[in-house]
């Protein structure tokens, strides 16, 4: 506002107009590039904890050679699965990157057909590396707010292209129904172990079922950790 | 500073103000609307209305409706609003500084309209829902950058 005395005459000039178009061009590109970068550190990137699959064919993360061994059994569209998720995200660092604590992933799809549908995808991410798995199970999450339509063929083959995952691999294995039988499967042996809700998990064999705030979880497994 | 500000007499109306300002004020105030809408769902965690489609949630819910934890209806509210005390100021200014005030109209329109058309490429290609809500705002950008537009052509001849 100081600059404006100066210009004693009413006008623009062309120089002034250019100026204004460069930089807004700037912010924008400058916004965008930032955004970008950062959605791909929320939607992927690299992970900072060991990820594999079991030989019963579960998906995990942290190292199975960790003190504590988490079963959890999941929902995709339950939302307090959503909420445990974010918890465990929260902690990873501390403890499952930290080689205290693995957490192996089991689908227990009972609320609606769009929990099976989600399911069966994010085992058809799993078929592409367990990384993929985590990664596309986080997404699940994140877009789970935007209700049965966030699960629709469209747009779990769309969180596939998100991911970087191969397409062509992924929409025929989701097409196919390929993993149909193995989610359920999972349902059939979650619900032998005892598990009629997401989410329950087993921590070292005892049972917890409901999500569990950060705080009350990292006091329950700094209690079981060895001395 | 002198706590007692003295009531001046407002300078009249510039003659550049014509009709253009009208439509530039009603739009910017509908931007508002719109904008304040979206900001008011995602800050409450309250449902879009969105007529018979889905969209408006599924994108008021992605994880691209917020940047740097901000959800960006209220970058949208934010510049619609400078936009309305850059209207307003500019029938209370003087001559001088009126040529100015219309740069930065240009500038903020052109922001918010480069802005609006990452959105909506973020819309139809990656998040591949439309939200009708981000769509009025994107237009109403574009009508009020195509009005300053004119009026730059008008105060630089």
């Amino acid at each position: 506002m100081r600059r404006m005395p100066a210009a004693r005459k009413q006008g623009i000039t062309t120089a002034q107009i250019i100026l204004v178009i460069g930089a807004m061009v700037i912010a924008v590109a400058l916004l965008i590039m930032l955004n970008s970068s950062r959605l791909r550190r929320a939607t992927g990137g690299t992970l900072s904890y060991p990820t594999g699959v079991t030989q019963e064919g579960a998906p995990y993360k942290g190292s199975p050679d960790a003190p504590l061994k988490m079963e959890l059994y999941s929902d995709f569209l339950c939302g307090h699965c959503a909420d445990f998720a974010n918890v465990l995200e929260a902690i990873s660092a501390d403890y499952i990157g930290k080689g205290k604590l693995q957490v192996i992933f089991h689908n227990f799809a009972f609320l609606a057909p769009e929990s099976v549908q989600a399911a069966q995808a994010s085992l058809c991410a799993l078929e592409q590396g367990p990384a993929y798995f985590w990664q596309y199970h986080d997404l699940l999450y994140a877009s789970r707010g935007g209700g049965m339509a966030a699960y629709s063929t469209v747009r779990l083959k769309a969180y596939a292209q998100e991911l970087g995952l191969d397409t062509d691999a992924f929409n025929r294995c989701l097409d196919s129904r390929a993993k149909a039988a193995q989610v359920q499967a999972d349902l059939d042996a979650g619900r032998q172990a005892g598990v009629d809700g997401t989410p329950t998990w087993f921590l070292n064999g005892q049972k917890h079922v409901g999500a569990m705030s950060e705080g009350a979880l990292r006091n329950l497994l700094d209690s079981l950790l060895p001395r | 500073m002198n706590g007692f500000a003295k009531r001046k007499a407002i300078p009249p109306a510039l003659p550049v103000v014509a009709w253009r300002w009208w439509l530039m004020m009603l739009l910017t105030c509908a931007g508002i609307g719109v904008a304040g809408y979206l900001s008011y769902t995602h800050l409450f965690e309250l449902p879009v209305i969105c007529g018979n489609s889905q969209g408006c949630d599924l994108v008021a819910q992605s994880i691209y409706a917020k940047m740097f934890g901000v959800p960006v209806a209220v970058f949208g509210l934010l510049a619609y609003i400078a936009l309305l005390v850059l209207l307003i100021a500019r029938r209370r200014i003087g001559e001088n500084l009126e040529a100015y005030v219309t740069l930065t109209v240009f500038g903020i329109s052109l922001l918010g309209m480069l802005f609006s058309a990452y959105l909506t490429y973020l819309e139809l290609f990656v998040i591949l829902a439309v939200c009708t809500w981000c769509v009025a705002s994107a237009l109403i950008m574009v009508a009020l950058f195509v009005l300053s537009v004119w009026e730059i052509s008008l105060v630089n001849p």
